[in-house]
Protein backbone atom coordinates (compact mmCIF):
# COMPACT_ATOMS: atom_id res chain seq x y z
CA UNK A 1 0.00 0.00 0.00
CA UNK A 2 1.15 3.57 -0.18
CA UNK A 3 1.03 6.20 2.49
CA UNK A 4 -2.02 7.89 0.98
CA UNK A 5 -4.23 4.97 1.94
CA UNK A 6 -3.54 5.43 5.60
CA UNK A 7 -6.85 7.09 6.46
CA UNK A 8 -8.70 3.85 5.75
CA UNK A 9 -6.61 1.98 8.23
CA UNK A 10 -6.58 4.15 11.29
CA UNK A 11 -5.84 1.89 14.23
CA UNK A 12 -7.88 2.20 17.33
CA UNK A 13 -5.11 2.72 19.92
CA UNK A 14 -7.29 1.99 22.93
CA UNK A 15 -8.21 -1.30 21.25
CA UNK A 16 -4.54 -2.07 20.65
CA UNK A 17 -3.77 -1.33 24.29
CA UNK A 18 -6.67 -3.44 25.53
CA UNK A 19 -5.96 -6.44 23.31
CA UNK A 20 -2.29 -6.57 24.30
CA UNK A 21 -3.16 -6.16 27.96
CA UNK A 22 -5.50 -9.15 27.74
CA UNK A 23 -2.79 -11.15 25.94
CA UNK A 24 0.00 -10.47 28.44
CA UNK A 25 0.10 -13.77 30.35
CA UNK A 26 0.04 -16.11 27.31
CA UNK A 27 2.10 -13.93 25.06
CA UNK A 28 5.58 -15.39 25.32
CA UNK A 29 4.64 -18.92 24.39
CA UNK A 30 2.49 -17.91 21.42
CA UNK A 31 4.66 -15.16 20.02
CA UNK A 32 6.95 -17.39 17.97
CA UNK A 33 7.30 -14.80 15.25
CA UNK A 34 8.26 -12.02 17.65
CA UNK A 35 10.87 -14.22 19.27
CA UNK A 36 12.28 -15.41 15.95
CA UNK A 37 12.53 -11.89 14.53
CA UNK A 38 13.92 -10.54 17.80
CA UNK A 39 16.70 -13.11 17.71
CA UNK A 40 17.62 -12.13 14.17
CA UNK A 41 17.78 -8.49 15.24
CA UNK A 42 20.13 -9.39 18.06
CA UNK A 43 22.30 -11.29 15.56
CA UNK A 44 22.48 -8.14 13.46
CA UNK A 45 23.53 -6.18 16.52
CA UNK A 46 26.53 -8.47 16.85
CA UNK A 47 27.87 -6.84 13.68
CA UNK A 48 27.65 -3.37 15.18
CA UNK A 49 30.35 -2.06 17.47
CA UNK A 50 28.67 0.12 20.05
CA UNK A 51 28.67 0.42 23.81
CA UNK A 52 25.32 1.98 24.63
CA UNK A 53 24.74 3.42 28.11
CA UNK A 54 21.00 3.80 27.64
CA UNK A 55 18.77 1.61 25.46
CA UNK A 56 15.04 2.14 24.98
CA UNK A 57 13.12 -0.99 23.93
CA UNK A 58 9.94 0.33 22.29
CA UNK A 59 7.08 -2.17 22.34
CA UNK A 60 8.97 -4.45 24.70
CA UNK A 61 6.00 -6.73 25.39
CA UNK A 62 6.84 -9.13 28.22
CA UNK A 63 10.52 -8.32 27.77
CA UNK A 64 12.02 -11.27 25.89
CA UNK A 65 14.48 -9.06 24.00
CA UNK A 66 14.77 -6.54 26.83
CA UNK A 67 16.42 -9.22 28.95
CA UNK A 68 18.73 -10.28 26.14
CA UNK A 69 19.70 -6.66 25.45
CA UNK A 70 20.45 -6.16 29.11
CA UNK A 71 22.68 -9.24 29.13
CA UNK A 72 24.42 -8.29 25.89
CA UNK A 73 25.12 -4.72 27.00
CA UNK A 74 25.89 -5.24 30.67
CA UNK A 75 26.81 -1.62 31.28
CA UNK A 76 23.56 -0.30 29.81
CA UNK A 77 20.41 0.90 31.50
CA UNK A 78 17.61 -0.70 29.45
CA UNK A 79 14.20 0.93 29.53
CA UNK A 80 11.27 -1.22 28.40
CA UNK A 81 8.35 0.75 26.98
CA UNK A 82 4.99 -0.70 26.11
CA UNK A 83 1.50 0.63 25.48
CA UNK A 84 0.03 -2.25 27.47
CA UNK A 85 0.63 -1.96 31.19
CA UNK A 86 -0.10 -5.65 31.80
CA UNK A 87 2.81 -6.63 29.51
CA UNK A 88 5.17 -4.70 31.77
CA UNK A 89 3.82 -6.31 34.93
CA UNK A 90 4.44 -9.62 33.17
CA UNK A 91 7.99 -8.49 32.37
CA UNK A 92 8.51 -7.74 36.06
CA UNK A 93 7.12 -11.13 37.06
CA UNK A 94 9.39 -12.90 34.53
CA UNK A 95 12.29 -10.83 35.77
CA UNK A 96 11.77 -11.92 39.37
CA UNK A 97 11.49 -15.54 38.27
CA UNK A 98 14.59 -15.63 36.07
CA UNK A 99 16.64 -13.42 38.35
CA UNK A 100 16.63 -15.86 41.21
CA UNK A 101 19.92 -17.20 42.70
CA UNK A 102 21.46 -18.37 39.42
CA UNK A 103 21.58 -14.91 37.90
CA UNK A 104 22.15 -12.93 41.03
CA UNK A 105 25.71 -12.09 40.08
CA UNK A 106 24.79 -10.45 36.78
CA UNK A 107 23.22 -7.11 37.57
CA UNK A 108 20.25 -6.65 35.27
CA UNK A 109 19.41 -2.98 34.91
CA UNK A 110 15.90 -2.81 33.46
CA UNK A 111 13.22 -0.16 34.05
CA UNK A 112 9.65 -0.32 32.80
CA UNK A 113 7.52 2.53 31.48
CA UNK A 114 4.01 2.38 30.08
CA UNK A 115 3.84 4.80 27.16
CA UNK A 116 3.14 5.46 23.51
CA UNK A 117 5.82 5.26 20.78
CA UNK A 118 4.25 8.26 19.04
CA UNK A 119 4.51 10.41 22.17
CA UNK A 120 7.52 9.24 24.16
CA UNK A 121 8.01 10.32 27.79
CA UNK A 122 11.81 10.64 27.54
CA UNK A 123 14.05 13.67 27.54
CA UNK A 124 15.78 14.71 24.28
CA UNK A 125 19.02 12.92 23.49
CA UNK A 126 18.97 10.46 26.39
CA UNK A 127 19.36 7.21 24.42
CA UNK A 128 22.25 5.60 22.56
CA UNK A 129 20.00 2.98 21.03
CA UNK A 130 16.32 2.56 20.28
CA UNK A 131 15.36 -1.08 19.71
CA UNK A 132 11.89 -1.91 18.46
CA UNK A 133 10.78 -5.41 17.51
CA UNK A 134 7.49 -5.73 15.61
CA UNK A 135 5.83 -2.77 17.28
CA UNK A 136 5.86 -0.02 14.66
CA UNK A 137 3.06 -1.67 12.71
CA UNK A 138 0.77 -0.67 15.58
CA UNK A 139 1.50 3.02 15.14
CA UNK A 140 -0.97 5.14 13.23
CA UNK A 141 1.67 7.64 12.32
CA UNK A 142 5.05 6.06 11.78
CA UNK A 143 6.49 9.49 10.99
CA UNK A 144 5.57 10.58 14.50
CA UNK A 145 7.22 7.49 15.98
CA UNK A 146 10.41 8.02 13.95
CA UNK A 147 10.53 11.71 14.89
CA UNK A 148 10.21 10.71 18.53
CA UNK A 149 12.95 8.07 18.18
CA UNK A 150 15.22 10.69 16.63
CA UNK A 151 14.40 13.19 19.36
CA UNK A 152 15.36 10.86 22.21
CA UNK A 153 18.49 9.53 20.47
CA UNK A 154 21.87 11.18 20.79
CA UNK A 155 23.36 12.24 17.44
CA UNK A 156 25.03 9.13 16.07
CA UNK A 157 22.68 6.90 18.08
CA UNK A 158 21.32 3.70 16.56
CA UNK A 159 17.75 2.76 15.70
CA UNK A 160 17.30 -0.98 15.15
CA UNK A 161 13.76 -1.99 14.25
CA UNK A 162 11.56 -4.60 12.64
CA UNK A 163 8.03 -4.18 11.40
CA UNK A 164 5.55 -5.91 9.13
CA UNK A 165 5.25 -5.20 5.40
CA UNK A 166 2.14 -5.05 3.19
CA UNK A 167 2.30 -8.70 2.06
CA UNK A 168 1.77 -9.89 5.63
CA UNK A 169 -1.06 -12.42 6.01
CA UNK A 170 -1.77 -12.23 2.29
CA UNK A 171 -3.47 -15.65 2.39
CA UNK A 172 -5.90 -14.33 4.98
CA UNK A 173 -6.42 -11.08 3.11
CA UNK A 174 -7.18 -13.02 -0.09
CA UNK A 175 -9.53 -15.41 1.70
CA UNK A 176 -11.49 -12.53 3.24
CA UNK A 177 -11.80 -10.92 -0.18
CA UNK A 178 -13.73 -14.06 -1.25
CA UNK A 179 -16.16 -13.59 1.66
CA UNK A 180 -16.82 -9.84 1.82
CA UNK A 181 -15.26 -6.52 0.99
CA UNK A 182 -14.28 -5.53 4.52
CA UNK A 183 -10.77 -4.84 5.69
CA UNK A 184 -10.17 -7.68 8.14
CA UNK A 185 -6.40 -7.52 8.23
CA UNK A 186 -4.39 -4.58 9.50
CA UNK A 187 -2.66 -2.69 6.69
CA UNK A 188 1.09 -2.20 6.69
CA UNK A 189 3.51 0.29 5.13
CA UNK A 190 6.08 -0.83 2.60
CA UNK A 191 9.83 -0.44 2.82
CA UNK A 192 9.98 2.64 0.61
CA UNK A 193 7.44 4.54 2.69
CA UNK A 194 9.48 3.66 5.77
CA UNK A 195 12.70 4.78 4.10
CA UNK A 196 11.17 8.13 3.20
CA UNK A 197 9.77 8.56 6.69
CA UNK A 198 13.15 7.80 8.27
CA UNK A 199 14.95 10.27 6.07
CA UNK A 200 12.44 13.01 6.82
CA UNK A 201 12.74 12.28 10.53
CA UNK A 202 16.50 12.88 10.60
CA UNK A 203 18.03 9.45 10.16
CA UNK A 204 20.85 8.65 7.77
CA UNK A 205 22.74 5.63 6.39
CA UNK A 206 19.58 3.56 6.57
CA UNK A 207 19.81 -0.10 5.67
CA UNK A 208 16.67 -2.12 5.26
CA UNK A 209 15.82 -5.54 4.05
CA UNK A 210 12.86 -7.77 3.92
CA UNK A 211 12.26 -11.42 4.69
CA UNK A 212 9.24 -13.65 4.30
CA UNK A 213 8.59 -15.89 7.27
CA UNK A 214 5.89 -18.52 6.90
CA UNK A 215 4.35 -20.19 9.90
CA UNK A 216 2.19 -23.24 9.29
CA UNK A 217 -0.94 -24.38 11.06
CA UNK A 218 -2.96 -27.56 10.98
CA UNK A 219 -6.10 -25.53 11.45
CA UNK A 220 -7.04 -21.98 10.72
CA UNK A 221 -8.53 -21.69 14.21
CA UNK A 222 -5.05 -22.01 15.68
CA UNK A 223 -3.81 -19.14 13.54
CA UNK A 224 -6.69 -16.99 14.74
CA UNK A 225 -6.06 -17.83 18.34
CA UNK A 226 -2.34 -17.03 17.87
CA UNK A 227 -3.17 -13.67 16.32
CA UNK A 228 -5.46 -12.96 19.25
CA UNK A 229 -2.92 -14.10 21.82
CA UNK A 230 -0.27 -11.79 20.47
CA UNK A 231 -2.90 -9.06 20.24
CA UNK A 232 -2.43 -8.89 16.49
CA UNK A 233 -5.97 -9.47 15.30
CA UNK A 234 -7.48 -6.64 13.34
CA UNK A 235 -8.01 -3.46 15.31
CA UNK A 236 -8.25 -1.04 12.40
CA UNK A 237 -11.14 1.33 12.80
CA UNK A 238 -12.83 0.17 9.57
CA UNK A 239 -13.37 -3.35 10.85
CA UNK A 240 -16.95 -4.58 10.91
CA UNK A 241 -18.53 -4.65 14.35
CA UNK A 242 -20.43 -7.54 15.84
CA UNK A 243 -19.98 -11.27 15.85
CA UNK A 244 -18.78 -13.20 12.86
CA UNK A 245 -21.61 -15.34 11.46
CA UNK A 246 -20.99 -19.05 11.29
CA UNK A 247 -21.74 -19.18 7.57
CA UNK A 248 -19.26 -16.42 6.79
CA UNK A 249 -16.65 -18.10 8.94
CA UNK A 250 -17.12 -21.34 7.01
CA UNK A 251 -16.75 -19.52 3.71
CA UNK A 252 -13.52 -18.01 4.98
CA UNK A 253 -12.21 -21.42 6.06
CA UNK A 254 -13.11 -22.87 2.62
CA UNK A 255 -11.33 -20.05 0.81
CA UNK A 256 -8.20 -20.48 2.94
CA UNK A 257 -8.12 -24.25 2.28
CA UNK A 258 -6.75 -23.70 -1.24
CA UNK A 259 -3.42 -22.65 0.32
CA UNK A 260 -3.02 -25.95 2.17
CA UNK A 261 0.29 -27.63 1.30
CA UNK A 262 1.57 -30.94 2.71
CA UNK A 263 -1.40 -30.96 5.02
CA UNK A 264 -0.63 -27.55 6.54
CA UNK A 265 -2.01 -24.05 6.15
CA UNK A 266 0.62 -21.35 5.66
CA UNK A 267 0.50 -17.84 7.13
CA UNK A 268 3.09 -15.60 5.57
CA UNK A 269 4.58 -12.62 7.34
CA UNK A 270 6.61 -10.05 5.46
CA UNK A 271 9.15 -8.83 7.99
CA UNK A 272 11.03 -5.59 7.32
CA UNK A 273 14.31 -5.07 9.20
CA UNK A 274 15.83 -1.63 9.51
CA UNK A 275 19.00 -0.27 10.94
CA UNK A 276 19.69 3.46 10.82
CA UNK A 277 21.62 6.21 12.59
CA UNK A 278 20.44 9.44 14.14
CA UNK A 279 21.99 12.02 11.84
CA UNK A 280 23.85 15.01 13.17
CA UNK A 281 22.75 18.37 11.74
CA UNK A 282 25.31 18.34 8.94
CA UNK A 283 24.33 14.89 7.73
CA UNK A 284 20.70 15.80 8.03
CA UNK A 285 21.12 18.77 5.69
CA UNK A 286 23.02 16.77 3.09
CA UNK A 287 20.66 13.80 3.20
CA UNK A 288 17.57 15.81 2.36
CA UNK A 289 17.93 14.84 -1.29
CA UNK A 290 19.92 11.68 -0.66
CA UNK A 291 19.09 8.02 -1.00
CA UNK A 292 18.88 5.06 1.29
CA UNK A 293 20.32 1.65 0.69
CA UNK A 294 18.49 -1.59 0.99
CA UNK A 295 20.56 -4.75 0.90
CA UNK A 296 22.24 -6.76 3.64
CA UNK A 297 25.37 -6.68 1.50
CA UNK A 298 25.45 -2.89 1.76
CA UNK A 299 24.90 -3.20 5.48
CA UNK A 300 27.97 -5.42 5.85
CA UNK A 301 30.09 -3.13 3.72
CA UNK A 302 29.01 -0.14 5.75
CA UNK A 303 29.90 -1.94 8.97
CA UNK A 304 33.31 -2.87 7.68
CA UNK A 305 33.89 0.78 6.93
CA UNK A 306 32.84 1.96 10.34
CA UNK A 307 34.26 -1.03 12.28
CA UNK B 1 10.99 5.40 42.17
CA UNK B 2 14.17 4.48 40.37
CA UNK B 3 16.33 7.66 40.26
CA UNK B 4 18.06 6.73 37.03
CA UNK B 5 14.72 6.34 35.29
CA UNK B 6 13.33 9.52 36.81
CA UNK B 7 16.27 11.46 35.37
CA UNK B 8 15.22 10.71 31.79
CA UNK B 9 11.41 10.83 32.16
CA UNK B 10 9.48 13.86 30.90
CA UNK B 11 5.83 14.65 30.24
CA UNK B 12 4.91 12.90 26.95
CA UNK B 13 2.87 15.93 25.90
CA UNK B 14 5.05 18.99 26.61
CA UNK B 15 8.36 17.09 27.15
CA UNK B 16 8.85 19.19 30.28
CA UNK B 17 10.20 17.99 33.64
CA UNK B 18 8.09 16.05 36.14
CA UNK B 19 7.74 16.29 39.90
CA UNK B 20 7.81 13.01 41.83
CA UNK B 21 4.97 13.22 44.40
CA UNK B 22 3.92 10.09 46.28
CA UNK B 23 2.74 7.64 43.64
CA UNK B 24 2.39 10.18 40.89
CA UNK B 25 4.55 12.10 38.43
CA UNK B 26 3.22 15.62 38.08
CA UNK B 27 3.55 17.91 35.07
CA UNK B 28 2.85 21.42 36.34
CA UNK B 29 2.33 23.19 32.97
CA UNK B 30 -0.08 20.47 31.68
CA UNK B 31 -1.70 20.15 35.14
CA UNK B 32 -1.58 16.38 34.85
CA UNK B 33 -0.55 13.70 37.35
CA UNK B 34 0.65 10.45 35.80
CA UNK B 35 0.14 7.38 38.00
CA UNK B 36 2.98 5.11 39.09
CA UNK B 37 1.64 1.60 39.68
CA UNK B 38 3.93 -1.09 41.08
CA UNK B 39 6.90 1.15 40.26
CA UNK B 40 5.77 1.39 36.63
CA UNK B 41 5.07 4.96 35.52
CA UNK B 42 2.03 5.09 33.26
CA UNK B 43 2.84 7.97 30.92
CA UNK B 44 -0.41 8.16 28.98
CA UNK B 45 -2.63 11.22 28.85
CA UNK B 46 -5.79 9.14 29.13
CA UNK B 47 -4.53 7.51 32.34
CA UNK B 48 -3.40 10.78 33.93
CA UNK B 49 -5.33 12.65 36.62
CA UNK B 50 -6.26 16.27 36.02
CA UNK B 51 -4.88 18.38 38.88
CA UNK B 52 -7.46 20.17 41.05
CA UNK B 53 -7.35 23.99 40.76
CA UNK B 54 -6.03 24.32 44.33
CA UNK B 55 -3.29 21.67 43.89
CA UNK B 56 0.18 23.16 43.73
CA UNK B 57 3.54 21.38 43.69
Amino acid sequence: MNAHDVSHYHLDKEQVRASFSRAAADYESAAILQREVGERMLQRLELVLIEPQCIVDVGAGPGTQTRLLSKRYEQAHVVALDLAEAMLHQLRANELRTNEPLHEASAVDISCVCGDAESLPYVDGCADMVFSNLALQWCNDQNAAFREFRRILKPGGLLMFSTLGPDTLEELRYSWSKVDGYNHVNAFFDMHDLGDALQKSGFSSTIMDVEQITLTYKELRTLFSDLKTIGAHNVSAGRPKGLMGKARMNRLFDAYEQFRKNGLLPATYEVIYGHTWAANEQEQASSMNGEYDISMEQFRRQLKRSG
Amino acid sequence: MDRKLLAILVCPLCKGPLVDVDDELVCKPCRLAYPVRDEIPVMLEQEARQLEPEEEY
